[in-house]
C-alpha cells in the first residue's frame, strides 16, 4: 500500500458563473519516505492539489487516501509549510514552534514544548532569534521557523507549497541544502514523506526522488519522472556531473515541449 | 544630545517670563494667592528639567517641551487676564493661584469623586469588553460564513446609547446601576462591531495556517482570531472609552450625588467657579491619564506589529 494514493481527482471551480476545471482525473501515488516534487507552470493546479492534501479544499470527484484512509478535512498528521504567512505574527519564533507542537501533542508540558521548540530552532540555525517576532525576521528566516515547526510536529507527511518561492536566490540555495540535510538525516530514522510544490526545476532535481510534472487547461499529470541520483546528495558535486546536465536538459525539453503542445497549431504573434 | 540642546530651550524662558509677570501689581480687588501659582509653575519646571534629563529621543523631548510650553503660555495669559489686568469677569474666571489653592484644599473630596467616577466606568467598561469580545469572535466567525450578524450589530450599534437611559431608570434601582448599564451598552456595541469586523478581515492565509494545524474551535477563536483582530478590537474599545466618559459626566451632572460631573455641576449651581474650574482641570487630567495607560496597554499587546 502506498502512503498517499491520489485517485481520479477532479476539481471544478465556479467563478463569475463560469465553471472551470482546475484538476482533471489526476492519479498518482507516493510511497512512504519518498520525496516527491510537483512542478508545472502557473495554472496547472499544483497548489490546488496540495490544498486538497492539506484538507483545506475538497475535490469535486475522486479522493486521496492516506494509509488507505480517505482524507476528511485537515488533520495534524500532515505538517504544512506555505510560501507566505505560515507563522502567526503575534507569536515569537519559539512560541510559533511550540504552538505547532501543542496541536499534535496535547500531553506534552509547556516546558517540554519549549525545549523541543528550542531544539528544532537550533537545527535550522535560529536559536539566537527564538524570541523575535516574525516581523523582525527576514523572509528566509521566517521560512526556517516554519520548517522548524513542521519538523518539530514530527508528522509522517510534510506538505510544502513553494516554500522558497519568495526567497532571493542565495538564501534559497541555503534553505534547499538545509531542508535536504534535515530530511535525509543520518539514515537511522525513517524519512518523512514529502510533497513539495515548486516551479524551479533545479530545486526539484536536487531534493526529490520523483518529479510529477503537471500541465494546465485542465490541470492534469503530464509525466512522472524518477530522479536517478544517489543520496545523500551534494549540490556542488551533483551539478558538475554529466548525468545531471543530461537529466536536467531532458526535463527542460519535456517542460517546453508541453508548452509547445499547448500553443499547438495556433499562430503565435509576439 | 548635547547639554545645550537638552537644557537651553525656549520653554525655560517662558517659565522666567511667567515669574517676572508676578512682579506686576495686582489689579484684582480680591486676594489672588499668587504664591500657589508660582509654586505650581516651579513644580512644573522641576519636573520638566528632571524629565529632560532622562528622555532619549530628540523628537520625544520636543513633543514634551511643546506641551510644557503650552502650559506656561496658558498660565501666563490666565494670570494676565485675571489677577494683573482684571480683564474678564472675576466671578466666573478666578486667577490661577486661587484655583490651585482650592485644589489643595479639596484634595480628599476630589479623590473620592474620581474614585466614584472611575469605579463606575471601569465596571461598565470591563463588563462590556468581557461580554463583547467573546461574542464578537463567535459571531464574526459565523458571519464569515453567513453575514446577517454583521448587519444586525451595525443597526443596534447605530442607536446612541443615551436613549437607553429611560429603560435603565425604569429597570434598575440606583444611579450607579443605571450608569453602569448605559456605559456597558455604550462600550458593548463598538467593541462587538470592532471584534466582528476584525474577525471578518483576518487574512484567509492566516486561517489556513491555523486550519492545517487542525486547531479546535476554541483555539481558533481565542489563540488565532483574537490576536489577529486585536487592532480593530482596540478601535472599538477606544470609541467606547470616549463615549463612556461623555455619558458618565453628563449623567452625573443631572442625577448623581458623587462623581466628577456632580462636583462640577454642584459648585457651579452655587456660583463657586473656582471649584468648577478645578473640576474641569481634574476631568481633563483623568481622561489624559486613562488614555495614556490605555495607549500603553495597546502598544504592549500589539508590540509584534511592525
Amino acid at each position: 500500500m502506498s502512503k498517499i494514493e491520489i485517485k481520479n481527482l477532479t476539481v471544478d471551480y465556479i467563478e463569475k458563473k463560469k465553471s472551470f476545471t482546475a484538476l482533471k482525473n489526476v492519479s498518482f501515488s507516493i510511497e512512504e519516505g519518498e520525496f516527491v516534487s510537483i512542478i508545472g507552470s502557473s495554472g496547472c493546479g499544483k497548489s490546488t492539489l496540495l490544498s486538497i492534501l492539506e484538507g483545506i479544499n475538497t475535490p469535486t470527484k475522486g479522493e486521496i487516501l492516506i494509509d488507505g484512509e480517505p482524507i476528511r478535512g485537515t488533520s495534524a498528521d500532515r505538517g504544512v509549510v506555505f510560501q507566505h504567512y505560515s507563522l502567526f505574527p503575534w507569536m515569537t519564533a519559539r512560541k510559533n514552534v511550540a504552538f505547532g507542537i501543542k496541536q499534535v501533542n496535547k500531553k506534552a508540558s509547556r516546558a517540554d514544548r519549549l525545549r523541543i521548540a528550542d531544539e528544532f530552532l537550533e537545527k535550522v540555525g535560529l536559536e539566537q532569534f527564538r524570541n523575535k517576532y516574525p516581523s523582525q525576521l527576514s523572509g528566509g528566516m521566517q521560512q526556517r521557523v516554519a520548517i522548524a515547526r513542521a519538523l518539530a510536529m514530527d508528522t509522517d507527511i510534510l506538505l510544502m507549497d513553494e516554500p522558497f518561492g519568495a526567497i532571493d536566490a542565495k538564501n534559497r540555495t541555503a534553505l534547499q541544502e538545509l531542508l535536504l540535510k534535515l530530511w535525509e538525516g543520518d539514515g537511522t530514522k525513517t524519512r518523512k514523506t514529502v510533497v513539495f510544490v515548486t516551479h524551479d526545476i533545479d530545486e526539484s532535481i536536487l531534493l526529490s526522488d520523483k518529479i510529477v510534472m503537471m500541465t494546465a487547461n485542465p490541470g492534469r499529470v503530464y509525466r512522472e519522472i524518477p530522479v536517478p541520483f544517489d543520496r545523500p546528495r551534494d549540490r556542488a558535486r551533483l551539478v558538475q556531473t554529466k548525468e545531471y546536465t543530461v537529466f536536467r536538459n531532458s526535463l527542460l525539453a519535456m517542460f517546453y515541449n508541453d508548452i509547445a503542445e499547448k500553443i499547438g497549431g495556433e499562430e503565435v504573434v509576439l | 544630545m548635547t547639554v545645550k540642546k537638552r537644557y537651553l530651550r525656549v520653554v525655560h524662558a517662558l517659565f522666567i517670563v511667567f515669574l517676572l509677570i508676578q512682579l506686576l501689581p495686582d489689579k484684582l480687588p480680591a486676594e489672588t494667592y499668587a504664591a500657589y501659582a508660582i509654586w505650581f509653575a516651579a513644580g512644573v519646571e522641576v519636573m520638566t528639567l528632571t524629565v529632560s534629563a532622562f528622555i532619549k529621543k530628540p523628537v520625544s523631548l520636543n513633543l514634551f517641551l511643546d506641551i510644557v510650553g503650552f502650559i506656561y503660555g496658558l498660565l501666563t495669559v490666565w494670570v494676565l487676564a485675571t489677577a494683573k489686568f482684571n480683564a474678564i469677569k472675576a466671578s466666573l474666571f478666578p486667577p490661577p493661584g486661587k484655583v490651585f489653592r482650592q485644589f489643595i484644599l479639596d484634595y480628599d473630596k476630589i479623590l473620592v469623586n474620581i474614585q466614584s467616577s472611575i469605579g463606575i466606568i471601569l465596571q461598565g467598561y470591563l463588563l462590556a469588553i468581557a461580554a463583547a469580545v467573546p461574542l464578537g469572535l463567535f459571531l464574526g466567525w459565523s458571519a464569515r460564513l453567513g453575514g446577517a450578524a454583521a448587519y444586525i450589530s451595525k443597526f443596534l450599534g447605530a442607536i446612541p446609547p443615551i436613549v437607553y437611559i429611560p429603560y435603565g431608570i425604569a429597570l434598575l434601582p440606583t444611579f450607579r446601576s443605571v450608569s453602569v448599564f448605559v456605559i456597558f451598552l455604550a462600550t458593548f456595541w463598538p467593541v462587538l462591531g470592532g471584534t466582528m469586523s476584525g474577525v471578518m478581515n483576518v487574512e484567509k492565509k492566516t486561517i489556513d495556517s491555523a486550519r492545517v494545524l487542525n486547531v479546535n474551535k476554541f483555539t481558533m477563536l481565542f489563540s488565532i482570531m483574537l490576536p489577529a483582530s486585536l487592532q480593530q478590537i482596540f478601535i472599538g474599545c477606544n470609541q467606547g472609552l470616549t463615549v463612556s466618559f461623555v455619558l458618565l459626566t453628563s449623567a452625573e451632572m443631572i442625577g448623581a450625588q458623587s462623581g466628577l460631573g456632580y462636583y462640577i455641576k454642584n459648585y457651579s449651581d452655587f456660583g463657586d467657579y473656582t471649584r468648577t474650574i478645578v473640576g474641569l482641570i481634574v476631568v481633563g487630567i483623568v481622561i489624559v491619564v486613562i488614555s495614556f495607560i490605555f495607549n500603553r496597554i495597546q502598544k504592549f499587546l500589539l508590540r509584534w506589529k511592525t
